[in-house]
């Protein structure tokens, strides 16, 4: 063998060697077993050889084509390319896997890789062109799905991560970028325990643990951590990864951010829980209020039979005062205020005005300097005694807020929105604060940071009553040294919203 | 009944503190006597009308009590109240029906409506599609309220 090739090699052109032995025999016999259509043209554009890979994919017979222009298997529109492979080739360029369309006999347009060499004579000089045009149909299609997929997880909302089986980021998209805040860059590469709050790691290791079985995981709720610490919720859907043999060799994670159908949840539930109690209120204060109202007058009538100064009519005197906290109480979380009177038209700023005159030696003996500006010009159709009650409890807490001095500015203006005009009553002090954490918890019942001096239903019942009347009723704070102080913001629109229905129990 | 408690002739206008005394209950006298206001207490809750007619009569009003809007419809006939005192939500007739009645009978009557509980706008807002407003107050209130509003009246 060794021998027989070297003689070979060694011995080109020693006469003309058996057929077996002869180099153009292979050359044709390698050719036409091509898979890729080989073709050769003159340098006019004349095709002179076509291989049976070329007759396969192009469909036309070789005594079809030859002869003919090449132009005949290149589109109208491309027609051009022609003039510069040609003229390539006649400055003896090779051009490489060149992409381009071509036409079958049939009509159908398909992609191909081009490789065009010149062909030389004796001397050198180019006189033809071969051909090799490799049809990449099928890679184009599968580069074409690759392309159309990754622009889908790229322009879905959701986080579409994949990881290795030892946990470690491989892909990360778009939506995972906005999602956490790292870029492709920053996690490719990273452990997925980056995502995850300390405290759940062990969730990977069971997640982890199911993929290596091949289970999926589907919309499971969970939390994950965002690159600048907070928190968000998402459902996440974990898929396996195989390779062609089916091994499992990674996973896909799906995250959806939830953090808003959370909060939605939540409000609702506290919504719903708010509609229970008020329900309940409306209930409890017929069974309270009565008694009450018979307790007083029953209290009454004995202290008139008891003689002045007694102890009898002392206790009587002392249970009188422990009626009025309970009616008092009552009086505030019953909601009795809602229904007292029927809305009349008011200037706000008289009714905060009252208010202020009602405060004004409690303003005075704590050093409380008071600025109000007022530019409500519009009367407004409100329930006095409701937000009376409003204005009271929100001045009554900034002056709590200033036990020594400090500074109460009340502004009251007509606001202009779109579809809802109204007065917006701002109520800003210069006291101590309320903390962050405690700051979304201000509405809620019972809730105080008065310590036993507070009752913990001002500002729920303010909001309750705002919100009844179809306005909005926000708060900002801050405890820091210097600047600290709160600011209430009431809106109340002109217009009113129907009344609300209350149970009437029998 | 306490509304028949007789005894000398007190001015509404004299100090409360002064005027409760209480005195053995007599018989009934012949019709209002000059210079007693006469005050419709109405309320289903029986304690509650009771005591307050008692702590009124000793306030020197001459005070009638009913326990349901139709009685006191049917009092208010008899006794020409100069006030009514009646609660919102009862039976068979409510605190809004039986005061618009009694305002087309004596339109000089002063009524007043108490409640104890939130809930009650439907029937206020009944009275004022029938272009009637009555002033309301919350239960439970202080006696001496109670009169000095009465006194206001």
């Amino acid at each position: 063998m060794e021998y027989g090739r070297s003689s070979a090699s060694r011995n080109p052109q020693a006469g003309t060697p058996p057929p077996s032995l002869d180099p153009r025999f292979h050359l044709a016999a390698i050719i036409d077993s091509s898979d890729d259509p080989i073709i050769s043209k003159d340098l006019k554009g004349i095709i002179i050889t076509w291989n049976a890979a070329a007759e396969r994919v192009f469909g036309y017979q070789p005594e079809e084509i030859i002869g003919q222009s090449i132009l005949r298997l290149i589109p109208p529109e491309l027609h051009h390319e022609e003039d510069e492979i040609l003229r390539k080739l006649q400055e003896g360029q090779r051009i490489d896997h060149y992409e381009t369309i071509r036409v079958k006999k049939s009509g159908e347009r398909f992609p191909v890789s081009v490789t065009i060499s010149p062909v030389r004579d004796d001397t050198g000089r180019v006189i033809a062109a071969s051909k090799i045009a490799r049809d990449i149909s099928d890679r184009t299609k599968t580069d074409e799905t690759r392309y159309r997929l990754a622009a889908i997880v790229d322009s879905a909302d959701d986080a579409i991560i994949s990881k290795d089986l030892n946990g470690v980021i491989r892909t990360w998209n778009e939506g995972a970028h906005r999602m956490f805040g790292y870029s492709a860059e920053e996690m490719i590469g990273q452990p997925v325990l980056r995502l995850i709050p300390r405290e759940l790691h062990y969730e990977e290791d069971e997640i982890l643990q199911r993929l290596r079985s091949g289970n999926r995981i589907d919309h499971y709720e969970t939390t994950r951590r965002r690159k600048n610490g907070d928190k968000v919720e998402v459902s996440v859907t974990i898929s396996p990864i195989r390779d062609q043999s089916g091994r499992v060799i990674g996973a896909s994670k799906i995250a959806r951010d939830i953090s808003d159908r959370k909060r939605i949840e939540r409000l609702l539930v506290q919504s719903e829980k708010l509609a229970a109690t008020g329900r309940m209120a409306a209930a409890i204060a017929h069974e309270i209020n009565n008694p009450l109202e018979s307790l007083m007058n029953l209290i009454f009538l004995a202290r008139q039979n008891c003689p002045d100064g007694s102890k009898g009519n002392r206790y009587l005197l002392t249970a009188e005062e422990e009626l009025e906290r309970v009616s008092h109480i009552a009086r505030q979380t019953l909601g009795y205020y809602r229904d007292t009177g029927s809305p009349a038209e008011i200037h706000l700023h008289d009714l905060i005005q009252n208010v202020l005159t009602v405060y004004n030696s409690k303003l005075i003996s704590a050093g409380i300097s008071v600025d109000t500006r007022f530019d409500d010009l519009q009367k407004i159709t409100v329930s006095k005694g409701e937000m009376l009650q409003v204005f009271s409890n929100v001045i009554a807490n900034a002056i709590d807020a200033m036990p020594h001095d400090g500074r109460l500015a009340i502004s009251a203006r007509k606001l202009m929105n779109a579809g809802s005009d109204g007065i917006q009553v701002v109520v800003r002090d210069s006291g101590t604060g309320i903390s962050q954490e405690n700051l979304p918890k201000v509405f809620e019942p019972f809730f105080t940071t008065k310590g036993d001096l507070g009752t913990g239903i001002g500002l729920w019942v303010a909001k309750q009553l705002i919100d009844t009347r179809g306005g909005q009723i926000s708060i900002s704070s801050t405890t820091e040294q210097g600047k600290s102080g709160t600011t209430v913001t009431i809106f109340i629109p002109f217009a009113l919203s129907g009344p609300r229905e209350h149970a009437i129990p029998a | 009944m306490l509304n028949t408690v007789s005894g000398p002739a007190f001015s509404p206008d004299e100090s409360v503190r002064n005027l409760i005394e209480f005195r053995s209950a007599g018989s009934d006298p012949v019709g209002p006597q000059p210079g007693r206001r006469k005050v419709l207490v109405v309320d289903d809750q029986r304690l509650i009308a009771d005591t307050l007619s008692e702590i009124l009569e000793g306030a020197g009003f001459h005070v009638k009590a009913a326990y349901d809007g139709w009685s006191a419809l049917d009092a208010a006939g008899r006794f020409h109240p100069d006030y009514v005192l009646s609660d919102v939500l009862m039976p068979r007739m409510n605190g809004v029906e039986l005061a618009i009645a009694v305002r087309k009978m004596f339109p000089a009557a002063k009524i007043l409506l108490f409640s104890g509980q939130a809930g009650i706008s439907n029937a206020l807002l009944e009275g004022q599609k029938q272009g009637f407003e009555f002033e309301l107050i919350p239960k439970p209130i202080h006696p001496l309220k109670l009169i000095e509003r009465l006194k206001e009246q």
